[in-house]
């Protein structure tokens, strides 16, 4: 077996387990090597997390392993970005992404992040606990085209409306489209609070954003989308992102 | 069958014993702002004041009819008197720990200088002490008031931070059994207090849940804990653990548990065949899409679900959304009141 092959191996083997030292120290050998970054990725890294998955599906991982191995991932994806990135086109649009106020649960949405940042946008993420003023005060501040509210309690959804408010009070709402998700949220519940659209998990917010930029006339074919590299690199986060969803999902 | 009163008929539903109809609960938050509106009482000062505190928790006899009264509505009094930031100024949410103070690896696993005394008196643990003794005077004998506090695997989540506390469980876990051993004299403190205070019973929220972690976690992890914990407790102690629960319910059977307050994901009949009769069985009428987005009809079908199914006392799964209407859960109890035994 060659050195690029134990490396590989050795990748597979140690994202399995959520190994994040091993995984990082591998992958800059591999790269110190000269073994193509997609080969690193697709050869090793992808498979591992398709694994975790497969784990997860059949009841054999949990939340806790699944966290080892997307941190493990992204320990990786840290070393591999740039050599991907630097293929990529100019940002396909802004999205501005929040936890809603009361809400302090940010996994899905840091992962929504991730999927559209590899999928070309520009992410201004303020964070958890976001109070309606402050939707209004970042909207003014970056302009965005997207808006995405992210709630993970049934305590907590109700603020769609009231962010949705305070744009309209503000005369911001038509300048932005505005996307809804999180675990309790419903495409019913997203409609009879006026949002836009509605995402069950990351992947499907990456869909909703590119129809909603559509939607208002932007040319999304211009993305990440037609570089190799950085189709690459949505290909990797979204292997993450199948990981981290299904984790967020079932966060307390 | 002679009328009972709430708290006999609570008691009843607790211990297995003849009631002259379901039993109807509040065991975690029934609050709604349709109910401060009616009360009076409103957040925040419901969530740091007693006397506002108690009148709100009394809505939920007074207005919607439950058996039980629970004032403790949010998780964060413990969290706060340990430590974490918690915002208690708003009027239209639940106070929710935002830091976590042992998130931060250099700072040591221990709980605050003058423990148990200067926990008990800290402003908010007191507020709920003091609304349970305001609730004790005003309601006697006649209706269930319960306390609650939070186990050493839920304070873990806000002491520790819920992904860092999960992480660790792999990949740290002497750190997150030293959370557990430093946790564990809080929920005794703050249950005995209640107790002195006049709570009939105590709910004991800790979420080792299946929609987390496997069941061996809280096997290895907590079980030992509930074994050495709960017995102490001198009331009843209901766990609450949110989720799909089903697959651990025979470890919760071995914790000394008088009763378990379980959610929607769990069918309520395969509870109760899990359950097998070691513990009595409260919930499960699911929150977000019956109490919150639909109407009472649903919220009917759904209490009679549970009692034809055999669950013991009949409940919201756990804390309702603030918006949810207060027909939706008067109607609850109304299904009990229709199942009134001959």
């Amino acid at each position: 077996m060659s050195r690029e092959e134990e490396i590989k191996k050795g990748l597979f083997d140690h994202t399995l387990v959520g190994e994040a030292s091993e995984v990082v120290e591998l992958t800059q050998e591999g790269i110190d090597l000269g073994m193509d970054p997609l080969d690193i990725l697709f050869g090793a890294l992808i498979p591992s997390l398709q694994e975790v998955g497969r784990l997860f599906e059949i009841g054999e991982y949990f939340v806790p392993e699944m966290l080892v191995a997307a941190r493990a991932m992204q320990g990786a994806m840290a070393l591999l970005r740039p050599l991907l990135v630097d293929k990529g086109a100019e940002p396909i649009g802004k999205v501005v992404m929040l936890t809603v106020k009361g809400d302090v649960h940010d996994i899905g949405k840091n992962l929504c992040n991730i999927m559209l940042e590899g999928e070309g946008f520009d992410i201004v993420d303020l964070g958890v606990n976001v109070k309606p003023e402050e939707v209004v005060a970042a909207v003014q501040e970056h302009q965005p085209q997207l808006l995405g509210f992210s709630a993970f309690l049934t305590t907590t959804m109700p603020f769609f409306k009231s962010n949705l408010a305070a744009l309209s009070e503000a005369g911001l709402r038509d300048s932005v489209k505005v996307m809804v998700g999180g675990a309790p949220v419903t495409p019913e519940y997203a409609d009879s609070v006026g949002a836009d659209g509605f995402a069950p998990d990351a992947s499907a917010a990456v869909r909703l954003a590119k129809q909603l930029m559509v939607d208002m006339g932007y040319d999304v074919s211009m993305g990440g989308d037609d570089s190799e590299g950085a189709s690459a690199l949505s290909t990797a986060v979204q292997a993450v992102e199948e990981l981290m969803v299904k984790s967020g999902k079932h966060e307390e | 069958m002679e009328q009972m009163t709430s708290k006999q008929r609570f008691l009843a539903g607790l211990y297995g014993d003849p009631v002259d109809r379901p039993p109807a609960a509040s065991i975690v938050s029934v609050i709604t702002y349709e109910l401060m509106d009616i009360t009076g009482a409103h957040f925040p000062h419901a969530n740091i004041e007693p006397e506002p505190m108690a009148t709100l928790a009394a809505g939920a006899h007074e207005v919607m009819g439950f058996d039980s009264v629970m004032p403790i509505f949010s998780i964060a009094q413990e969290a706060t008197a340990l430590g974490c930031q918690v915002d208690w100024s708003d009027t239209d949410m639940m106070p929710n720990p935002t830091d976590s103070p042992w998130a931060d690896r250099d700072v040591e696993i221990k709980l605050p200088d003058g423990f148990p005394d200067s926990f008990l008196e800290d402003k908010y643990v007191k507020c709920a002490i003091d609304a349970i003794r305001l609730l004790k005077q005003h309601f006697g004998d006649d209706v269930m008031v319960l306390g609650k506090v939070m186990g050493p695997w839920t304070l873990s989540y806000h002491c520790y931070n819920t992904q860092e506390f999960l992480f660790d469980t792999i990949m740290d876990p002497d750190r997150v059994r030293k959370s557990l051993e430093t946790l564990a004299p809080v929920p005794l403190a703050y249950a005995a207090a209640q107790v002195e205070a006049g709570a009939d019973a105590i709910v004991w929220a800790d979420h080792a849940t299946g929609d987390l972690v496997r069941n061996t976690m809280y096997r290895d992890f907590l079980l030992p804990h509930h074994q050495e914990l709960v017995p102490q407790v001198e009331a009843p102690v209901i766990l609450h653990c949110c989720g799909k629960t089903l697959d651990r319910v025979h470890y919760f059977n071995e914790a000394g548990f008088t009763c378990y307050h379980f959610e929607s994901a769990n069918p309520p009949d395969e509870m109760v065949e899990k359950a097998a009769g070691k513990m009595k069985l409260t919930g499960n009428v699911n929150n977000p899409i019956t109490l919150y987005a639909r109407g009472p009809d649903e919220a009917r079908a759904e209490a009679q679900a549970a009692i034809d199914a055999g669950v013991d006392i009949i409940a919201p799964e756990c804390a309702v959304p603030l918006q949810a209407p207060v027909a939706n859960l008067q109607a609850i109890v109304e299904t009990c009141k229709d199942n009134r035994h001959q």
